[in-house]
């Protein structure tokens, strides 16, 4: 009940903020403009459609999940509008919750708009919709839900403007992981080899929730190579969540 | 008047300050060993200038920050969790709620948090409305709302689940003298439904009237608790005396080093202390004068406070 009141009320908050209403028509502006330059290539306008709609939606969650999400809690923690909830009856970990769902839902409402606009455009140009999609969509949801925790993560003890930062630098780093990963392995003996090891360990490797290449091209995936993905980002939210329940538990609410 | 609902031992609260980009770090004592009683059914005030340490005293009754040292207990029980806030209604110092919501759907909210269920929620939340005076702009957002109404929805919000203890802090600081009068009369209202209520404030007057006890807070340290009339008789209490005397003697009266007031042959002189007015007696009885009132004057709590706050 109470982590329910707390999603809901974060669920009213993002879906009246203006930011999040301009993201997502700029964002299914752009897919639907995919109409036109998919008609500027020729004999490729339903991979247009599909590559740029699958990317667009990537990027614009991204930028909803960063900029939200961050918000979310900065926003509590420096107008002080925490105190009112923090002082009742409910505990910080259930604040934590039920923050990361309420902006779960928004995110995850935005994601079946823009796959409307996705399917719908690709409706329109070639008259059917490719189903096979929806994987990558997916994981294209699953990796905005980890960015969102990480933003969360170091929004509740660090200012926004570095959590942003950083939350950008762990999206950047993890879709960089596999050439991080060969750098470490070519180059063994360069300096500073341990704490790129360590980025490389912490940092997830978002290249495993990206499927997008694979569904447009209709490449062969390895074997349960969604629910693998599932699984990992899953496994990743759940860390950052206790991670941050613990930081959040802890902290003067000063 | 015996239970005890709230009770803090040896209470303290350093804060670390980094400054020069976390080179330098400061330390803060906000709260100095605090041992502070408040019974049931009683209204305390804590009284103190900037910085003395009432609003961190608050968040520590609330969990919002946690002690350094020291221990809280709230109706009886260590305050190690988040159950006795179940009883606890808290208006933090010029509360800041959420814009984006209507001034209802935020009683609503914070009715879900105590688990109300929809039917009390709803009673409860009209009722509250009303004693707050906002039933006309309940249904906007509060970030059209003025200062005043939204400290008039905080304390909506602080009595939703019919506390037993009220935590207040400056309560009225920004409300108008129309709506400090309302607010007044609210919680003697509430003291009259046998609640305990706590404020911190630094508007002695209204304090004044309507404190049962009061704690003065300076520099991170409780210096004085009582009650006002206790407090104040505690101290050296001015004496005003005013006698008649002959227009010849009324050039000696510059004898007597205190405030003095002449008219006619009327003299007023205010004494200081009681111990000064035995000679005073004295004195005008040797210049054959008339003795017209002795009166012992009240010392304001603003005297009181002014004293304890600059020793």
């Amino acid at each position: 009940m109470r982590i329910w009141a707390v999603a809901l009320n974060t669920f009213k908050e993002t879906i009246r903020n203006r930011v999040l209403i301009n993201i997502l028509i700029f964002a299914i502006g752009l897919i639907l403009l995919t109409l036109i330059i998919g008609d500027w290539s020729i004999y490729q306008q339903a991979k247009v459609i599909k590559d740029f709609g699958l990317s667009a939606m990537s990027i614009f969650g991204l930028l909803i999940a960063i900029f939200i999400g961050i918000r979310l809690m900065v926003q509590e923690l420096e107008q002080k509008t925490i105190y009112v909830i923090a002082s009742k009856p409910i505990n910080r970990w259930e604040i934590i919750l039920g923050k990361v769902l309420g902006l779960s839902i928004t995110l995850m409402i935005n994601i079946v708009f823009m796959s409307i606009a996705l399917w719908g455009t690709e409706l329109i140009q070639e008259g059917q919709i490719d189903l096979g999609l929806a994987p990558a969509i997916l994981l294209i949801t699953v990796e905005i839900l980890l960015i969102v925790c990480f933003a969360i993560f170091f929004s509740s003890f660090i200012s926004s403007t570095l959590s942003a930062i950083f939350t950008i630098v762990v999206f950047t780093i993890g879709h960089l992981s596999g050439f991080l990963r060969d750098y470490i392995e070519i180059y063994p003996d360069k300096g500073f080899h341990w704490l790129l090891k360590g980025i490389y360990y912490i940092v997830p490797n978002l290249e495993i929730l990206n499927l997008k290449m694979a569904v447009v091209e209709h490449l062969e995936q390895p074997p349960h190579a969604v629910l693998f993905g599932l699984l990992y980002g899953m496994g990743y939210i759940l860390l950052l969540l206790l991670l941050t329940i613990i930081i959040f538990s802890k902290r003067d609410l000063k | 008047m015996n239970n005890l609902i709230i009770k803090t031992e040896g209470l303290a609260k350093v804060f670390k300050e980094t400054t020069y980009g976390g080179l330098k770090q400061k330390t803060i004592v906000a709260l100095d060993n605090l041992h502070c009683e408040v019974f049931q059914g009683e209204v305390f005030a804590f009284l103190g200038p900037n910085g003395a340490g009432k609003t961190t005293t608050i968040k520590l009754l609330t969990r919002l920050i946690f002690p350094t040292r020291g221990r809280v207990w709230l109706f009886g029980k260590e305050n190690v969790d988040h159950t006795a806030m179940k009883k606890v209604g808290y208006l933090p110092e010029q509360p800041n709620l959420y814009g984006y919501l209507t001034g209802k759907e935020f009683l609503n909210f914070i009715a879900q948090i105590f688990g109300l269920d929809k039917q009390v929620r709803r009673k409860r939340i009209d009722v509250l409305i009303e004693r707050v005076g906002l039933s006309e702009r309940v249904m906007h957002l509060i970030r059209n709302y003025s200062r005043g109404m939204v400290q008039r929805l905080g304390l909506a919000q602080a009595l939703i689940n019919d506390p037993s203890l009220l935590i207040l802090d400056e309560p009225m600081a920004s409300l108008d003298p129309v709506g400090r009068k309302d607010f007044r009369d609210l919680i003697l209202e509430l003291k009259n439904q046998g609640k305990t209520i706590f404020f911190s404030s630094h508007i002695l007057s209204d304090a004044e009237m309507i404190a049962d006890r009061i704690g003065i807070l300076n520099r991170g340290k409780l210096v004085s608790v009582g009650k006002l009339d206790d407090l104040s008789h505690s101290q050296t209490q001015p004496v005003e005396v005013t006698f008649i005397v002959d227009s010849s003697q009324i050039s000696q009266i510059d004898l007597v080093k205190e405030n003095v007031i002449v008219q006619g042959n009327r003299v007023l002189v205010r004494l200081d202390d009681k111990e000064a007015l035995s000679s005073l007696l004295r004195q005008i009885d040797k210049w054959g004068g008339r003795l017209e009132s002795i009166i012992p004057q009240r010392k304001s709590l603003e005297d009181y406070f002014m004293t304890e706050v600059r020793k």
